[in-house]
């Protein structure tokens, strides 16, 4: 008897993760999002909808703080009718103003908006937009993305996506997707068997991840578009670990042949297989560095897991951790001077980081069961999963320490997410 | 002392074909065999012997206990066509470091076998890492026991 499969292609089923602040810092910037105005003989639902929803964004990892519209003194929609005086004395740090101008026949919607310093009192960010009247939500994703990059220096990643595994009772696994801020999950894939290690093509357009259904552990990559799905015949009694290489040719995975994991290459267009270590030891959990030019893996070659990086032409490796007696699951930080990982100790699994450069460690997070940490694109939030009694959850934290957040479930477990490049 | 083991091995299977009261309830069911082979089917042989040996954290070794325990089991592996060693793991640690350590634990106890003599070719080896524990639980009882490996006969 075939495990029992079912492929699910659906959206808006349900929507399972909502983020939660958990806390915020005491001297956010204060930002205030005033209802874009709108021409006369237009649905004035429009300004407030996208107002709200470029707030809903700005507000969604805990970075910023809002001013509420009861307390606002004016509500400019361009600049001549814009005081700096009216923020200033509310104590907002920046403003965003905005207009709905015209709507054509198509439903095409002509949005200008403006972002202010109050500070230094001067307009900082303009822009003009076409979109469709019945996506509202990418366009406040569009503004968003342009408003936070020019707050923070750092690149918006409100139109991101966020893959993970929802177990919702012991045989039932869930491969899903969902935007950033849980909305339009999809369920890609449901299995009677578990199912591991989601991880993202670098043009989003495809998931590989680790499926048990037919008993023992196989890759597949999956096209999200389509639905389907390919199993990756790599030899050997596990294939597990699938990790995208930057340029999306190649996969970084692990094959155990006749019992001993070692760390390989594996070329999508030709399915070729490239060994990269050899070692009697356990070496698993590879990840590419942004240039390609390294893997990091896991190995117990020391006689405990530690974090080691393999340059993938010479083949020369170095040991990155030495403190402790847990450190796995590595990943590169965005500008691959710094990596992220699961660190042991005293019995608690904690996500930490370290420079490539220093011997320290730096623990984020403080609760006992954490792993699987992925990173923004911005570099900026790590979302992890950790656990509260038999309930897994996710849990977030900005890394310049101005907030932390979690991701709760409504039902079962949610475990593994993998950050959408 | 050859003749004299096998003399001793003969007689527990003997012993445990009758007295260990083999079960005739048999259940259908697929398994795993090494990726790139064909799955096979076959029917579990219900056994009433203890089918879990455990382990330490972060450990693959065998103590005397366990070992122990895999003796009691060989009269029965002998007479079975395939042996499924599935290898599990505490929640603690990664995934797929977890993956790959109950393969681990898994391959001890087939090693054990093989110098018992038992025959590689008809010992599969699977790995579940954390995914399916026994309890799931938050605590030195629940993960000692989801530490394991389980074996079951076919």
């Amino acid at each position: 008897m075939r495990s029992f499969i079912l492929i699910l292609l659906s959206s808006n089923m349900f929507s399972l993760l909502e983020i939660e602040i958990i806390k915020g810092s005491d001297n956010l910037s204060k930002v205030a999002f005033v209802p874009f105005g709108i021409e006369e003989n237009l649905d004035e639902n429009y300004g407030l909808q996208i107002s709200t929803q470029i707030e809903k964004n700005m507000l969604l990892f805990g970075e910023f703080e809002n001013l509420d519209k009861a307390e606002m003194l004016s509500f400019p929609s361009s600049e001549e009718d814009f005081y700096y005086r009216d923020w200033k004395i509310m104590g907002v740090d920046y403003s965003v103003i905005g207009k709905i101008n015209s709507i054509n026949m198509l439903g095409n919607l002509n949005i200008s908006y403006s972002l202010f310093n109050i500070n230094r009192r001067i307009k900082i960010l303009e822009g003009e937009i076409i979109g469709r009247e019945n996506n509202i939500e990418g366009i406040a994703k569009i503004i968003s993305n342009r408003i936070y990059e020019k707050i923070t220096g750092l690149k918006g990643i409100f139109d991101t996506k966020l893959a993970y595994i929802v177990n919702s009772d012991a045989e039932t696994f869930q491969m899903c997707i969902s935007d950033i801020d849980g909305k339009n999950e999809q369920i890609l894939f449901t299995s009677a068997a578990p199912i591991m290690s989601p991880d993202w093509s670098p043009d989003r357009k495809k998931i590989a991840y680790v499926s048990f259904e037919n008993g023992l552990a196989e890759i597949f990559i999956q096209d999200l578009a389509s639905g389907e799905r390919e199993s990756i015949q790599a030899l050997g009694m596990t294939n597990s670990a699938p990790v995208w290489s930057p340029d999306g040719k190649s996969l970084a995975l692990v094959v155990s042949f006749s019992g001993n994991p070692d760390i390989f290459s594996y070329s999508i267009n030709n399915k070729r297989l490239v060994r990269l270590t050899n070692h009697y030891g356990i070496d698993t959990e590879p990840s590419w560095s942004p240039d390609s030019k390294k893997i990091i893996f896991t190995s117990d070659r020391s006689g405990s897991p530690q974090l080691y990086e393999i340059n993938t032409q010479s083949k020369r490796k170095k040991r990155l951790t030495r403190d402790g007696n847990y450190n796995a699951r590595g990943r590169y930080f965005p500008d691959g001077k710094s990596i992220f990982f699961v660190h042991g100790n005293d019995g608690n699994f904690q996500i930490a980081t370290k420079k490539l450069s220093s011997r320290f460690i730096e623990t984020l997070t403080s609760t006992s069961l954490d792993e699987s940490p992925t990173i923004s694109p911005n570099g900026n939030i790590i979302i992890y999963a950790t656990k509260d009694g038999s309930k897994g959850y996710l849990g977030g934290i900005t890394l310049d320490g101005k907030s932390r957040f979690s991701l709760p479930v409504k039902n079962g477990s949610v475990r593994e997410p993998a950050w959408s490049p | 002392m050859e003749p004299f083991g096998i003399f001793i091995l003969a007689a527990i299977c003997q012993f445990y074909s009758c007295a260990q009261n083999v079960s005739d309830s048999v259940e259908r069911m697929q398994y795993a065999s090494v990726a790139g082979e064909e799955y096979l089917e076959g029917e579990k042989i219900e056994t009433n012997l203890d089918d879990k040996v455990y382990f330490d954290f972060d450990k693959s070794t065998l103590d005397a206990s366990d070992k122990n325990l895999l003796e009691d089991y060989l009269p029965a592996i002998r007479k079975a066509k395939i042996v499924r060693l599935e290898g599990h793991c505490d929640e603690r640690g990664t995934r797929e470091y977890n993956l790959a350590l109950g393969e681990r634990r898994a391959l001890e106890v087939r090693d054990f076998l093989i110098i018992k003599g038992i025959s590689g070719k008809k010992i599969r080896v699977v790995s579940f890492g954390e995914e399916r524990p026994i309890k799931n639980a938050s605590n030195e009882k629940a993960w000692a026991e989801n530490r394991r490996v389980e074996i079951s006969l076919y």
